[in-house]
């Protein structure tokens, strides 16, 4: 019984994203203690992680992002409001000064060494978003940038609303076929869609960070494209599938093992 | 001559800010004869490969491959961008 009781509870969270005990009280009909009871377990052998205090605190299945806000912003048809203050970076400016915020991750378990790796690579990815869409964004300006650290586990996330890469890339090669493709080209390549420029190789920079340890992984998406690089680029696709694609704007999620 | 690379900030990513890091460092540079040009990246955070692109490629063109020079540093965001751009 503990154990139906105890799946049921990290499946709703799983579902939800996130539960109060409260909600788990109502929806499986069992007692507040009991709940408690549970959860004290699940916390204690690793499943959950509790945030927040008191009646407010919310428990989230431990090492997994949080990426409501992110996707559902990346993925509205409908243009998303422009005050998303925290996370939505509407210069390259504001961007580039939020990227010292990775620094607090060091509290977290991030080595030293390794922040200037962390920040130069979610820095490139970042900077893609306003080097492509400058003056032609689909709709709201900027990027999203957000990064959280969860059972030993830094995840981040960099999405904009703007043209995509295949779109961006098929100026510099039209013979690029499809999403996929320019994708795969993006990681692989030195190419730019700002041609004649010489530029594109902030993602091969990006590429060979990831791969170069078993910790690290990464994900992006494009329209219809998906690709993933680094051993654990399977959990980031995994995410960024959660979420329906939509015809524009690039996503990228960044798993990164904490110490 | 040694520029610190610290004065244009901690976090050195965008190629638009080493453009303009870029042409701040030529506005000032007068190297003497026969003098390299000693790029210094002591107490910055971060370096990114569009940033150290832009203002190797601008100093470069004035200076030649052999007269700029990157001093030694443990930080792996310059060790990895100067692999991936390949100066």
């Amino acid at each position: 019984m503990k154990t139906e009781t105890r799946a049921l509870i990290v499946k709703i969270i799983q579902d939800e994203g996130s539960a109060r005990p409260i909600e788990l009280v109502k929806s499986l009909g069992i007692s507040p203690q009991a709940i408690h009871r549970q959860l004290r377990s699940l916390v204690a052998c690793g499943f959950l992680e509790p945030r927040g205090r008191g009646p407010m605190t919310r428990y989230f299945i431990a090492g997994a992002p949080q990426l409501n806000a992110a996707l559902s912003w990346h993925a509205s048809i409908a243009r998303p409001a422009e005050t998303q203050g925290e996370f939505l970076c509407q210069t390259r400016d504001v961007f580039t000064a939020r990227l010292g915020r990775l620094s607090l991750f060091t509290r977290m378990g991030l080595k030293e060494d390794e922040l200037p790796l962390i920040i130069s690579m979610t820095g490139e990815i970042g900077n893609n978003c306003f080097d492509h869409n400058l003056g032609n964004w689909r709709d709201v300006p900027g990027c999203w940038f957000e990064a959280q650290a969860s059972g030993g586990r830094l995840w981040i996330c960099v999405a904009d609303r703007g043209q995509g890469v295949f779109r961006s890339l098929t100026r510099a090669d039209p013979t690029i076929p499809d999403e996929q493709a320019a994708l795969v080209a993006a990681f692989e390549r030195t190419l730019s869609g700002r041609t004649p420029e010489n530029r594109g190789n902030g993602l091969k920079f990006v590429r060979n960070i990831i791969v170069a340890s078993v910790g690290r992984g990464l994900a992006c998406r494009s329209g219809a494209g998906l690709v993933e690089r680094g051993r654990l680029g399977a959990e980031c696709s995994k995410e960024l599938t959660r979420f329906p694609s939509q015809p524009g704007g690039t996503i990228t999620l960044i798993l990164w093992s904490l110490k | 001559m040694r520029i610190m690379l610290k004065q244009y900030g901690d976090i050195l990513t965008s190629r638009p800010a080493g453009r303009e890091a870029a042409l701040a460092m030529k506005a000032r540079l007068r190297p003497a004869a026969g003098k390299k040009i000693e790029l210094d990246f002591d107490g910055v955070l971060s370096v990114g490969p569009s940033w150290l692109d832009e203002v190797l490629r601008a100093l470069q063109a004035d200076y030649g491959r052999d007269g700029v020079i990157c001093l030694p540093t443990k930080n792996l965001s310059v060790i990895e961008s100067l692999k991936v751009i390949g100066r």
